[in-house]
């Protein structure tokens, strides 16, 4: 469904006069299929969050294509919606209208927008939080918010950058469990970039494990993991344990070999 | 806020009481007791001079700062959002920011004349280039996670503009117009004392020069009272729309 061909990217890097080339990305290639749950994890710096972008549409590709079910992306669209890191909340509005403004763009009517707002902040268990601002909220209600925002314009992808990494690690087990029985109704496509091996073996069906800088897939890992995953239960699994250790040392040759 | 409002009122109260004593132990027509300043102020009201002046001062000051408001905003909002608009007008701004404006005075009078329109050149003039400077800052410091945040949801170049950059900076235009309104009411003075001898500005010169202290403090003190109430009016403005910004910075 979603398919990555030789997508390669450079940024231009100027530092006082010396303008040197940096290279993002070379030759990604990866497919990714409908309703699957994939997570891209990679060091620092290897170009993960460019890729989601590109993904995205938000910006182009130097070389290569990205397609989504045959059509080319160039722009973002209404069957994609981010998650980002630092939340992304508008501070001046209230939790109810951070959730509205993406329903805003796709121009549906006044009535309509607070219903659909509505309904995905109880999905999300922000029911009696809507008229609070993001300020008012803790991180991992902030990021539930966000998370209403992407999933109310119901897209068919969602890509989340890192979504969890700026709450605290209780919280963070917490949403990805929410994340995931989300995910189990609500049947997305997630990519999900992040740092932490624990969080992609428990959450994906599939775990990309990236080189440094150019960013490159070193290995696709598949997750043998029956779900539903109850996160305890599964975290003491052998094969969990097993596979964890394998994408660390995975990660390690990478990036060893890049020194 | 009731507490503060308190200490306010003691605080004026105590500089009154202070003052009414100094001016009569000197016994001077320099300091005159506040009992005669208002005797004067209550004069002046009477006559209905006051209020003529005033009208004349306030409806130059109106027309120089909302020119300066909307003006201002506007080229601020060009120069943050397109970088060659910054590059083309930056330098004339910062300069004329820090410049001192009465030197341009006379080049005021030989363009627009000795007439009112000289007057709000000079109160625009006064207000304009804070208000510029720091719309535009106010602009350039959107964060731009949030335009990428909007376009991601496929906004288009206006909707960023008026949903995103037009509220995240509205702190900083704020700041701008509270800045801009004290400077304007400075060139408000400044006008019709150096420019023509006409409201306000008039009457401080006239009773400055002829030792009418009691009636100069009087007219002094009509400024202070009106520089406060236009300060509260922008800050009250400020807090209505920019409201969620305050009580982030509280926290």
């Amino acid at each position: 469904m979603v398919e990555i061909r030789g997508v390669s990217k450079s940024f231009q890097k100027t530092v006082k006069d010396n303008t040197t080339e940096v290279k993002a990305l070379t030759d990604v290639n990866l497919s990714v299929r409908a309703n699957e749950f994939v997570s891209i994890i990679g060091p620092s710096g290897c170009g993960k969050t460019t890729l989601l972008k590109i993904i995205d549409g938000l910006i182009p590709c130097d070389s290569g294509q990205i397609s989504i079910n045959g059509k080319q992306v160039t722009t973002p669209g209404p069957d994609r919606a981010v998650v980002f890191q630092t939340f992304a909340l508008l501070p001046w509005r209230t939790v109810l209208a951070n959730v509205e403004f993406s329903l805003e763009l796709r121009q549906l009517p006044k009535e309509e927008r607070a219903r659909t707002a509505r309904d995905y902040l109880k999905r999300v268990g922000l029911a009696d939080f809507e008229n609070h601002y993001p300020h008012e909220l803790s991180g991992g209600m902030q990021q539930r918010a966000g998370l209403a925002r992407a999933l109310a314009v119901n897209p068919m992808i969602l890509l989340m950058d890192e979504p969890f990494g700026a709450v605290d690690a209780q919280t963070r087990q917490l949403l990805q469990e929410e994340l995931l029985d989300l995910w189990q109704r609500e049947r997305k496509t997630v990519i999900f970039i992040t740092h932490s091996m624990d969080e992609a073996v428990y959450l994906s069906d599939r775990v990309v494990v990236m080189t440094p800088r150019p960013g490159q897939v070193a290995e696709v890992l598949d997750v043998p993991l029956a779900r539903p995953r109850v996160a305890d239960e599964v975290r003491r699994d052998p094969k969990f344990v097993e596979l964890t250790n394998y994408i660390w040392h995975s990660l390690k040759k990478a990036m060893e070999n890049h020194h | 806020m009731n507490s503060r409002f308190g200490t306010n009122v003691i605080s004026i109260l105590s500089l009154a009481v202070l003052w009414e004593v100094t001016g009569r132990i000197m016994d001077s027509t320099l300091i005159p007791p506040l009992s005669r300043i208002g005797a004067a102020w209550w004069k002046l009201l009477a006559s209905g001079k006051l209020a003529a002046n005033l009208t004349l001062s306030l409806t130059t000051l109106a027309a120089g700062f909302f020119l300066a408001v909307a003006i201002g905003i506007v080229i601020g909002l060009l120069m943050g959002r397109f970088r060659a608009v910054e590059h083309f007008l930056d330098l004339y701004v910062n300069v004329l920011m820090s410049a001192p404006t009465t030197a341009f005075v006379p080049v005021l009078i030989m363009w627009f004349g000795l007439g009112v329109e000289s007057r709000i050149a000079v109160v625009f003039l006064f207000a304009v280039f804070v208000i510029i400077i720091n719309t535009m800052t106010g602009v350039k410091q959107v964060d731009s996670v949030l335009v990428e945040m909007a376009r991601s949801f496929g906004a288009k170049e206006k909707e960023i503009f008026f949903k995103i950059i037009l509220p995240a900076a509205m702190p900083a235009i704020m700041a701008g117009v509270r800045l801009g309104m004290g400077r304007a009411v400075k060139g408000m003075v400044t006008a019709e004392m150096l420019l023509t001898l006409t409201g306000i500005g008039a009457m401080i010169m006239q009773y400055g020069s002829s030792f009418a202290t009691d009636s100069l403090f009087a007219v002094i003190l009509t400024i202070l009272i009106i520089a406060m109430i236009t300060m509260r009016a922008v800050q009250w403005l400020d807090r209505r729309l920019t409201g969620w910004k305050a009580e982030i910075a509280i926290e």
